[in-house]
C-alpha cells in the first residue's frame, strides 16, 4: 500500500523511502523510538504532512494526490493521536459526523452497530465528547472512524495518555476485534511489546526509515532482538 | 410602570435586530475564527442595496430579501477574495483583525464617497400601532421581532439537527477531524460566510427601519453593540448571542428610559465588561479555547 | 519665505513629531509586545483634555462658556507632564481591567468598546469636557512669549515638539534595544517561554500599556496646545487604526521605522490627498484618506509585513547557539543582536 514513501514538513524530509503493505483482517504495527517519524508517516497518508516522494495505494486505487476530505470516500479512515473527537458535540453527534458520507437512512443503523461493538459507549450517547474519560474518548474516536465501514484504518498511538486498564481494553480487546471484522489496521504504537503481541506484522522504524519488517511471531518475547533493533546496532 | 413596559417593548425590538446580527457575526466567527470587523459594513452596504431598490418602488420587505442575498454574496466574496488569500499568505489571527478593519474602512468610506455624508431613510410606513396593555408596537416592529424569532430559531435548529449544521459545528471545533470525516470544509466555510452575510443584510435593513435615518457608517457604529451582545453570550455560541442580544437590548432601552437615553449604550458596555470580569469566557460560552485561524 | 509658507512647514513638522510620539506609544504596545490596544486614541484624548484643563484656568474663565469639572492655569511644561501622568494612570486602570483576565481576542474587543464608551460618555455628559463641542481656547505655551513675531512663536513650538520627540525616541531606543526589550518581544512571540524563564508576561504587558499610554497622552497634550481646541470628533475610535497603519508601514518594533511610518501615514497621506485632481469635496477627500490608509495596511501586510525599516534582529545558526548558555529550543532561534 505504501510504496517508497518519503515525507516531511516544509520540504524538510523526516520519513525516508518507506514501503509497507497492509491487508484486510490483519494488524500491521509500526514501532520505534520517539522521533522516528512514525506519526509523520501516518500524517503523510492523511495529507497532514507533505508527501515528498513515493506513492500510496488503497485497494488498487492510487490515493497519493487525493485531498484529505476525499480520502474517507476511498475507504481510508484514521484516528489522530490528539484532538480525536469533536469536543463540543455529543457522542451520538460524533458518530453521525463520522457517517457524514453514508446515505442518511444507513446512519442510525450503523450507529447501533458501533454501539454494539463498543458497549461502553452505548450508555453515553447523549454525553458531550469533551466530558468523556480518556479511554471512552479513544473508543469514540475509533468508532467514529469506523462509521463509514473503511477498508483501512490508521491508528496513531491510540494508547497515549491512557490508564493501564484502558490501554489493555483498547489494545488487547477492541483493536484485535476490529481486524477480525475485516478492516486492515495500521497501528503506530509507542508501547512496542503490547503492540507486537496483537499484530501480525511488525515494522521497526528508526530515524525515519524502516529498519526491518517481520512477522510478529519472530519478535514476540525476543527482548534482546527488539532492543538491538531499536538501538540500531547492526 | 408604563414607562418600564414601553421601554421593554423598545428593548425587545432592539434585541431582535441585535439577535439577527449577533447570530450572524458569531456563527461565522465560530466556524472560521476570523473576527470580522467588516461585518457592520456588510450590514450598511446591503441596507443601501435595499434603499436603492426601495427608491425605485420595491416593497421594503422584498428589498430586505434582496439585501439578504446581496449581503451573503458580499460576505462570501470578501472571504474568498481577501481574507482567504491573506490567511493562506500566513497572516495570523491578530493580523486578520487588522485586515478586517481595513476592509470595513474601505467599504464604509468608499460608500460615503459615493453617497455623501447625508442621512437616508426608507420609504416604508411603520404601520398601525398595536396596543397590548401598556405595550405599544407598530406593525413594522412586530414584523422585525417575528423575523428575528424565526431566523434565530431556524439557524439554531439547523445547527442542532441537520447533518450540515452538525458538520458546521464539528468544523468549528476540529477542522482536521471534520476533513477526516469527509466534510467538504471549503464549501461549509463558504456557507457559513453566506449565512453570516445574509443575516447581516437582514439585520442591516431591520436596523435602518428601526432607527429610521441612516448614513454610510451606521452599520459599523452599531457593530460595537453587536460585538457587546456576542461577547456577552460567549463569542462563537449562536444561542449565547441571542441571549446576549436580549440582555443588551432590554438593559439599554430600560436603562435609557430611566436614566440618560444618550448613555444607554454605555450601560450595555458596562454590563458586558462586568460580565467578562466575572466570567471571562462569556455568559453562555461552550468549551471556548483559543485556536488558530481555521482554513 | 513668506510667513504663510513658514507656518505651513511648522505645522507639518509639529504633526510629524506628535504622530511619531503617538505611534511609538502604540508600537511599544502592539509592535514590540503584541498588545492589540484598540483604545489607543483614548489615551491621546485623555492627554489633550488634561493638558487643556491644566492650562485653561477655572471653568469660570473666558466668560464661563465651556463646561469642565475643574481647571487651573499652570505654566509650561506642567500641563504636558500632568497629561502624561494622567494618561499613564488611566492606562493602568484600563490595563488592570482588560489585560489580567481576558483572552487576548476578547482584550482587543473590550478595548474597542472602551474607546467607544468613552466617546459616548464625553459627548453626553457635558460637564466632563464640554460635550461634543469640546474644549477650545487652549493656550499654546509658545504664544505666551512676548516680544517675538507669531512666526517665531510657531517655530518655538516646533522646537518644543521636536525636543519631546527626541526624548521619547531616546527612551524608545533604550527600552526596545535592551534586555528588557527582549522580554517584551518574547512576550509577543512566545509567552510560554517567557513565563518559563521566570518573567511575568502580564506584568510586561501592563508596563508597556502604562508607558505607551503616557506617550499617547503626551502627543495629545502637544496636539491640543497646538490646535487650541479638542473635541470628541478628534478621537473617534477608527483614528486608532491610523496609528496601527503607521506602525505596520514603518515596521513593527523598529523605532526609526515607526517614526517614518508616522510621517508617511499620519501626515503624508493627508497632504497627498490635497494634491490629487479629484476636486475639493471634503467628504470625498476624508473618505479617500481612510481608503488609502486601509489599502496601505493591506498592501504592507501582504507584500512587506516587516515594514519599511524592519525590526533589527539577528539569526543565530545552530552551532553558534550551542555555544550559548542553554536556550533549549530546536531550529533557528531568533535572538536580538
Amino acid at each position: 500500500m505504501l510504496d517508497g514513501v518519503s515525507a516531511g514538513y516544509g520540504g524538510h524530509e523526516i520519513v525516508h523511502n518507506v514501503s509497507i503493505e497492509i491487508t484486510p483482517g490483519r494488524i500491521d504495527c509500526v514501532v520505534g523510538p520517539n522521533g522516528a517519524g512514525k506519526s509523520t508517516l501516518l500524517r503523510a497518508i492523511t495529507r497532514d504532512a507533505e508527501l515528498l516522494a513515493g506513492r500510496i495505494w488503497l485497494q488498487g486505487t492510487e490515493i497519493s494526490q487525493t485531498p484529505g476530505n476525499r480520502l474517507v470516500s476511498r475507504g481510508l479512515a484514521w484516528v489522530p493521536q490528539l484532538d480525536d473527537v469533536f469536543n463540543t458535540l455529543t457522542v451520538r453527534e460524533n458518530l453521525e459526523l463520522g457517517g457524514f458520507l453514508l446515505p442518511r437512512r444507513r446512519v442510525a443503523a450503523r450507529i447501533e452497530e458501533m454501539l454494539e461493538l463498543f458497549p461502553l459507549l452505548s450508555r453515553l450517547t447523549a454525553r458531550v465528547a469533551g466530558r468523556l474519560s480518556g479511554g471512552e474518548r479513544k473508543l469514540l474516536a475509533i468508532a467514529r472512524a469506523l462509521m463509514p465501514s473503511p477498508s483501512a484504518l490508521l491508528l496513531d498511538e491510540p494508547t497515549a495518555g491512557l490508564s493501564p486498564e484502558m490501554t489493555n481494553l483498547v489494545l488487547r480487546d477492541q483493536i484485535p476485534r476490529l481486524s477480525e471484522s475485516g478492516v486492515a489496521v495500521l497501528l503506530v504504537e509507542q508501547r512496542a511489546i503490547e503492540a507486537i503481541e496483537i499484530s501480525a506484522r511488525v515494522h521497526v522504524m528508526v530515524s525515519g526509515a524502516v529498519r526491518t519488517s517481520r512477522e510478529a511471531q519472530e519478535l514476540r518475547g525476543d527482548w534482546d532482538e527488539l532492543t538491538r533493533l531499536f538501538l540500531g546496532e547492526e | 410602570m408604563s414607562v418600564f413596559i414601553s421601554a421593554l417593548g423598545f428593548g425587545v425590538v432592539t434585541a431582535a435586530i441585535l439577535a439577527i446580527s449577533a447570530v450572524g457575526f458569531t456563527l461565522q466567527f465560530s466556524v472560521t475564527n476570523v473576527f470580522n470587523l467588516a461585518f457592520g459594513s456588510v450590514m450598511t452596504l446591503s441596507g443601501f442595496v435595499a434603499y436603492w431598490l426601495n427608491q425605485v418602488g420595491v416593497d421594503i420587505w422584498l428589498a430586505m430579501l434582496a439585501a439578504a442575498i446581496c449581503g451573503g454574496l458580499i460576505s462570501v466574496a470578501i472571504n474568498e477574495l481577501l481574507y482567504e488569500p491573506f490567511i493562506r499568505h500566513g497572516v495570523n489571527l491578530f493580523g486578520m483583525v487588522i485586515i478586517t478593519i481595513s476592509v470595513g474602512l474601505i467599504f464604509d468610506h468608499g460608500l460615503q464617497a459615493v453617497v455623501g455624508p447625508s442621512f437616508f431613510s426608507y420609504n416604508a410606513p411603520a404601520g398601525k400601532a398595536l396596543h397590548f396593555a401598556d405595550f405599544v408596537l407598530t406593525r413594522q416592529e412586530l414584523a422585525i421581532i417575528a423575523i428575528a424569532a424565526a431566523l434565530t430559531a431556524v439557524v439554531q435548529g439547523a445547527l442542532q439537527y441537520t447533518r450540515l449544521g452538525k458538520a458546521m459545528r464539528g468544523l468549528a471545533v476540529n477542522p482536521a477531524l471534520a476533513r477526516a470525516c469527509g466534510v467538504p470544509t471549503r464549501s461549509v466555510i463558504a456557507l457559513a460566510w453566506f449565512v453570516s452575510g445574509a443575516l447581516a443584510g437582514i439585520g442591516g435593513v431591520a436596523l435602518f427601519l428601526d432607527i429610521s435615518t441612516f448614513t454610510a457608517t451606521t452599520g459599523s457604529e452599531f457593530l460595537i453593540v453587536i460585538i457587546a451582545a456576542a461577547v456577552l453570550g460567549g463569542v462563537g455560541s449562536p444561542r449565547g448571542a441571542v441571549l446576549g442580544a436580549l440582555v443588551v437590548g432590554v438593559v439599554t432601552e430600560v436603562g435609557g428610559a430611566y436614566w440618560n437615553p444618550q448613555l444607554k449604550d454605555v450601560l450595555a458596555f458596562s454590563v458586558m465588561i462586568v460580565v467578562l470580569l466575572v466570567r471571562p469566557q462569556g455568559l453562555f460560552a461552550q468549551l471556548a479555547n483559543e485556536r488558530a485561524v481555521a482554513r | 519665505m513668506s510667513a504663510g509658507t513658514q507656518y505651513y512647514i511648522a505645522t507639518i513638522l509639529v504633526y510629524i513629531s506628535v504622530n511619531a510620539i503617538a505611534s511609538w506609544g502604540l508600537d511599544l504596545q502592539f509592535g514590540v509586545t503584541g498588545v492589540l490596544n484598540f483604545a489607543f486614541i483614548l489615551f491621546q484624548a485623555v492627554g489633550a483634555y488634561t493638558a487643556a484643563m491644566l492650562s485653561l484656568g477655572p471653568p469660570s474663565s473666558n466668560g464661563g462658556f465651556q463646561h469642565y469639572p475643574f481647571g487651573v492655569h499652570l505654566p509650561f511644561p506642567v500641563p504636558i507632564i500632568g497629561a502624561m501622568l494622567v494618561g499613564g494612570a488611566l492606562s493602568g486602570i484600563v490595563g488592570l481591567i482588560t489585560l489580567r483576565r481576558l483572552r487576548s481576542d476578547y482584550q482587543a474587543m473590550v478595548m474597542l468598546v472602551v474607546s467607544v464608551v468613552a466617546t459616548v460618555v464625553i459627548e453626553s455628559v457635558i460637564g466632563l469636557a464640554n460635550g461634543s463641542a469640546g474644549l477650545s481656547l487652549i493656550p499654546n505655551p509658545a504664544h505666551t512669549i512676548s516680544g517675538v513675531s507669531r512666526t517665531a512663536q510657531s517655530w518655538l513650538f516646533v522646537g518644543i515638539c521636536w525636543l519631546c520627540m527626541v526624548l521619547v525616541g531616546v527612551i524608545m531606543y533604550g527600552l526596545v534595544y535592551s534586555p528588557y526589550g527582549r522580554v517584551l518581544r518574547g512576550t509577543r512571540e512566545n509567552e510560554a517561554a517567557i513565563e518559563a524563564m521566570g518573567r511575568d508576561a502580564t506584568r510586561a504587558r501592563m508596563q508597556v500599556f502604562v508607558i505607551g499610554g503616557a506617550f499617547g497622552a503626551l502627543s495629545g497634550a502637544l496636539l491640543a496646545e497646538f490646535i487650541g481646541a479638542w473635541a470628541p470628533s478628534d478621537w473617534l475610535y477608527p483614528e486608532t487604526f491610523v496609528f496601527f497603519t503607521a506602525v505596520i508601514v514603518g515596521g513593527r518594533g523598529s523605532v526609526s521605522g515607526v517614526a517614518i511610518g508616522a510621517a508617511l501615514v499620519c501626515v503624508g497621506v493627508q497632504q497627498a490627498v490635497q494634491y490629487l485632481p479629484i476636486g475639493s469635496d471634503p467628504t470625498v477627500l476624508a473618505s479617500l484618506e481612510w481608503i488609502i490608509t486601509g489599502l496601505l495596511t493591506m498592501l504592507f501586510l501582504w507584500m512587506r509585513p516587516q515594514g519599511l525599516l524592519p525590526e533589527r534582529r539577528r539569526r543565530f545558526s545552530i552551532p553558534e547557539l550551542r555555544k550559548l548558555p542553554a536556550v533549549g529550543s530546536e531550529g533557528a532561534v531568533e535572538l536580538d543582536a
